[in-house]
């Protein structure tokens, strides 16, 4: 973990120094499963596991076409396509990323590629800016918590009683309550920044609350469900739900709340560039991600949550998200500039930094 | 033909053409008043007895319209001959409905003149009579002196109507040479049997294709029978 | 007569000219208050936005700092395509957040108020950009702070567009209903021009008395001159009819005159060679008579088919009339003469006078120059004609010289001196009646001249 950690700080200085990158193990390679009579290449922040599926499933309807799938974090990405749009240079044909306000960032800066069709008229007002990005997953931000570690009872299910049982259970909690790192991760700080805007007063008393129970900030999701999996921490908050799902899964110890009182949802994004040398094949992809059979192959095998249909099976949670009322989604639209704003944003990670990291995390100080 | 003595009033402003006429009649035995002027014509003819008038239409004074249209609202039926000189036919149209018998137009024949005065005078003489005369597909209207050949009309000279009517009065009878000559010619003109020949001869010819017809009979004279079965 | 395009095309060439032209001019208009109200309304937003931002200024360590507020972004994102760009600009000119590129407008003639609107280009779009002034009087930072926002301008065009759309369709709509409410104001008011063509159209021919038709004031002059221009031309025909009536008294009375003194002159004072020129005399003087009545009767029935109307009369009373004054009592006792006529009585449109004027003439013409033993007088009639037939048993006019007959003067007897006016007059009337002058020859011993006629169907007068 550590080591992937690692090289994706790297990476984003090389990125930052505007080196091509040289990572191969990010990079994953789809042959075309007849003669290949097209390249596609998607950059994207989501884990191959989930976008496999689809990938596979995308070869069987066009199957002359290769794909090449690269991974970054959300951030590392951002730089990169950032730098490319400035210069004009092309960055893969698809954009994918859980970081919307991101892509959001890039289509307002005008790197980005209209595209309309039958399959983006599907898409929600909500979940759609100038047809450049679309959000095309439906993913609430849940808790976990590992059934060995958190007795029944005290399972929190609201983001209020998440910052009681900290306080109440200051000692037995602390150190085992894990989180994003926002300063490392796109997708953290955007929730992060949601919560605050959601309800200021209780999130800084979660805010206060994790950090008297020294929550561990991780780059990455998939960190945080392992260690929760693993019994190292005992509850993981604001993890995506898709990720987290696909860990309860797999681990019988872990178990996903949707919070009752409210639930950001956030759509992942994906955006074809202006420059993309292949547009045709990333707006081809885009079609088929958010085409029935996509979402469908998305609803059972990758992303598990839907905007319309309820919840999947046991998950902790209202029946329905949407009808229940409680959803929150992330609207992708310009308020996300304000998310992207880097004075904003300095001094948000600033502020989280000081309360969650700086007073209670010593280890953490060595940036 | 000598005949009775007639009175006529001539009123003409056109001298020649007066004296003229007024010769005329006069050559024949009539007894002609000429008048220049229409008003002296129209007060003339209030108190003088005529048995005809020959009447100008354009005159001084009066003009001939006016004079008629006084003398036939006084009631006086006297034959009244029109003569105009305006081409227009209202002329003589208006005449005709004023109450003139006849009309001529100038120039006109003056033996045409004399004929129509005869005519005239006769008709006035001879009476108002209507009766019609029918024989087979022969049709004799004495008032309106025509004959009628079926549908046809026939233009019979006047002593060819007499010898006509005279016939047809009794069909069947024979009429022998000496009693149509007595009929038609009357005792005090000279005429002779061959006249009768040939008065009957232009009968027979005129009233061709009617199934009446003139008939022969040898040696005794003539008969009109009504058709084929008589 | 140069065809002018009619008065309603005319009329609604300019009507559609004039309402194309406001037309035009109101979408122009249409367009330009569209797009002032699509700059105001998304005006209002831009700067409520630049507003919020720079309220959320704030000195913080000594440092100007700014917390954008989401819902200024939100509130731009009421214009849901439209890209945003701003800059937050500190008392040194420092950009502290944003794109540091955006220009900072100069508020034009250095007017120093909160906030400013203008245009500009940036990043290759047309932008518009409001510029919010912060007044800032911290111990630490002093001077003026700026909020750029800038905003791309899909939304106002799209809202002008539809603004101008409807104004535009509200406008076609109003031309239309212009344009097709003017049409039938102009077919109303072209409707008197239409009923005076329409009477003027349906007069007969001869008639000249004046146009009765009630017209706007507007059509007086024009209805005026044509009663004016009838009346002339009344006077003319009556003038013409008064000369044709007076010619035929002044000729005809010395004429009478000349053959009443020749009559008077008597031949049996003569002796033989005076009576042949007697007779010569009195023959040329019949001829000149008759011929001045031919022409003055040819000058009349012209004059009479341009201004008489036409009437229903029957044929058979014209005929006859014509008839009997045809054939003169001193007539050739030899020939047989005879009128024959249908039981039922055909009708003519016709002027009664001209036609017996023709049919006498052609009698006449049949008396002197064809009867030898046999004059037939006949009327008949068909399903569609009427017909009088003139028949005699003299030898004709070999069917060669017919077409010449109805000329004015052509004779194929000039030895006789006949003024061969005859048939041209029965051609003028029959031809002035819609029939037709024919001949028919059937053997040595007939010889027919035809009037046919039209028959009128409709009720007689």
């Amino acid at each position: 973990m550590m080591k992937r950690f690692t090289a994706a700080l790297i990476a984003t200085i090389l990125a930052l120094t505007s080196q091509v990158l040289a990572a191969t193990d990010n990079h994953t390679r789809f042959p075309a499963l007849q003669t290949e009579t097209g390249k596609l290449t998607i950059y994207s922040t989501t884990d191959l596991a989930a976008m496999k599926p689809l990938i596979d499933d995308f070869q069987r309807t066009a199957p002359g076409i290769s794909i090449d799938y690269i991974e970054y974090l959300t951030n590392e990405l951002h730089a990169l396509a950032s730098e490319a749009c400035r210069k004009d240079e092309p960055l893969g044909d698809l954009l994918l990323s859980s970081s919307v306000d991101q892509l959001l960032k890039l289509a307002n800066d005008g790197c980005a590629a209209s595209h309309t069709s039958p399959e983006t008229l599907r898409v929600a007002d909500w979940a759609n800016w100038r047809d450049e990005v679309f959000g095309f997953t439906y993913e609430p931000a849940v808790f976990v918590y590992n059934t060995r570690k958190v007795p029944p009872a005290e399972v929190p299910r609201t983001h209020v009683e998440l910052a009681d049982l900290l306080r109440e259970r200051l000692d037995y909690y602390r150190g085992h309550v894990g989180t994003y790192d926002i300063r490392l991760s796109g997708i953290g700080y955007l929730l992060a920044f949601n919560d605050a805007r959601q309800t200021n007063t209780v999130f800084g008393r979660l805010l206060e609350s994790m950090a008297r129970a020294s929550a561990v900030a991780r780059c990455c999701t998939g960190e945080i469900l392992e260690e929760v999996a693993s019994g190292r921490l005992y509850i993981g908050y604001n993890m995506l739900g898709s990720y987290a799902y696909d860990a309860a899964r797999r681990h019988p110890d872990l178990r996903v709340v949707v919070p009752r009182d409210y639930t950001l949802v956030l759509s992942r994004g994906a955006l074809i560039p202006k420059s993309a040398e292949r547009s045709d094949l990333g707006a081809q992809f885009l079609d088929y991600l958010l085409s029935e059979r996509g979402q469908s192959i998305a609803r059972s095998n990758a992303f598990y949550f839907s905007e319309t249909g309820g919840l999947p099976p046991d998950v902790d949670g209202p029946q329905n998200l949407k009808e229940s009322g409680i959803a929150q989604p992330i609207r992708i639209g310009p308020g996300l500039l304000a998310v992207q704003d880097w004075a904003q944003r300095q001094r948000f990670i600033e502020d989280w930094s000081r309360s969650l990291i700086e007073l209670n995390s010593p280890e953490w100080t060595r940036e | 033909m000598p005949m009775k003595t007639m009175r006529i009033l001539l009123v003409e402003d056109t001298h020649d053409v007066g004296e003229a006429i007024a010769k005329r009649f006069e050559a024949i035995g009539h007894a002609v008043d000429w008048e220049t002027d229409g008003r002296a014509a129209a007060e003339i003819i209030d108190f003088t007895e005529y048995s005809l008038i020959i009447l100008d239409v354009m005159l001084p004074g009066m003009d001939g319209f006016e004079i008629l249209k006084r003398l036939r609202r006084s009631g006086n039926a006297v034959p009244v001959l029109v003569l105009t000189a305006r081409s227009e036919i209202e002329d003589r149209v208006g005449a005709l409905d004023l109450g003139a018998d006849d009309y001529l137009v100038k120039p006109f024949d003056f033996r045409e003149l004399e004929a129509r005065a005869r005519v005239l005078i006769r008709r006035r003489t001879g009476g108002e009579a209507t009766n019609l005369i029918k024989c087979g597909d022969i049709a004799i209207d004495r008032g309106a002196r025509s004959v009628h050949v079926g549908k046809r009309e026939v233009q019979l000279k006047r002593r060819e109507l007499t010898l006509l009517e005279v016939m047809a009065a009794r069909p069947g009878r024979v009429f022998s040479k000496d009693e149509l000559l007595d009929q038609i010619f009357g005792f005090d003109e000279a005429a002779n049997a061959n006249a009768i020949e040939l008065y009957v001869g232009r009968l027979r010819k005129k009233l061709e294709g009617a199934q009446a017809r003139i008939v022969t009979v040898r040696g005794l004279g003539y008969q009109l029978v009504a058709g084929d079965a008589a | 007569m140069q065809h002018e395009p009619s008065l309603f095309a005319r009329l609604a060439r300019r009507i559609s000219l004039v309402l194309g032209i406001g037309a035009a001019i109101l979408v122009s208009a249409a367009w330009y208050y569209a797009e002032t109200a699509a700059d105001k309304a998304y005006d209002r937003l831009l700067v409520g936005a630049a507003l919020q931002m720079a309220e959320s200024l704030s000195v913080e360590r000594g440092a100007l700092s700014a917390r954008l507020p989401t819902s200024a972004f939100e509130l731009l994102g009421l214009a849901e395509r439209d890209r945003i760009f701003y800059r937050v600009i500190d008392t040194n000119g420092k950009t502290v957040t944003g794109y540091d590129d955006l220009q900072n407008p100069a508020p034009p003639d250095g007017a120093r108020d909160a906030v400013s609107i203008s245009e500009g280009i940036y990043k290759g779009e047309a932008v518009r950009i409001a510029r919010a002034t912060r007044v800032l009087a911290d111990p630490s930072v002093t001077g003026h702070a700026y909020v750029v926002v800038a905003q791309t301008n899909e939304a106002r065009s799209a809202l002008t567009r539809e603004l101008t759309l409807r104004a535009t369709i509200l406008v076609v709509v109003m031309s239309f209903l212009a344009f097709a409410g003017a049409m039938l104001a102009i077919r109303y008011a072209l409707q008197p021009v239409e009923r005076l063509g329409a009477a003027v159209r349906r007069r007969d021919p001869h008639d000249l008395t004046p146009v009765s038709v009630g017209v706007p004031r507007e059509l007086d002059p024009f209805v005026s001159s044509i009663n004016h221009f009838m009346g002339r031309l009344n006077e003319r025909v009556d003038l013409l009819q008064r000369f044709i009536a007076d010619a035929a008294h002044q000729i005809r009375t010395p004429l009478t005159a000349l053959s009443a003194q020749i009559d008077l002159l008597g031949h049996d004072k003569l002796d033989k060679t005076g009576r042949q020129h007697f007779e010569r005399v009195q023959q040329r003087t019949g001829e000149l008579a008759r011929l001045t009545n031919q022409l003055l009767s040819h000058a009349m029935v012209i004059h009479r088919a341009d201004s008489i109307q036409l009437e229903p009369i029957s044929l058979v009373d014209v005929a006859r009339r014509a008839y009997r004054a045809a054939i003169p009592i001193t007539v050739d006792p030899d020939i047989v003469i005879s009128f024959e006529a249908p039981d039922d009585r055909p009708f003519v449109l016709g002027d009664a006078v001209s036609l017996r004027e023709a049919i006498v003439n052609v009698i006449d013409n049949a008396l002197r120059h064809g009867t030898d033993q046999r004059l037939e007088v006949r009327v008949r009639s068909d399903a569609l004609d009427a017909y009088v037939e003139v028949e005699d048993d003299g030898p004709g006019i070999p069917p060669e010289g017919w077409e010449k007959a109805t000329q004015r003067f052509a004779t194929s007897k000039s030895h006789e001196g006949s003024s061969g006016l005859g048939f041209a007059i029965a051609q003028e009337v029959v031809n002035a009646h819609g029939g037709t002058l024919g001949f028919r020859a059937r053997d040595e011993k007939s010889f027919t001249v035809i009037l046919t006629l039209p028959l009128h169907k409709g009720p007689a007068k």
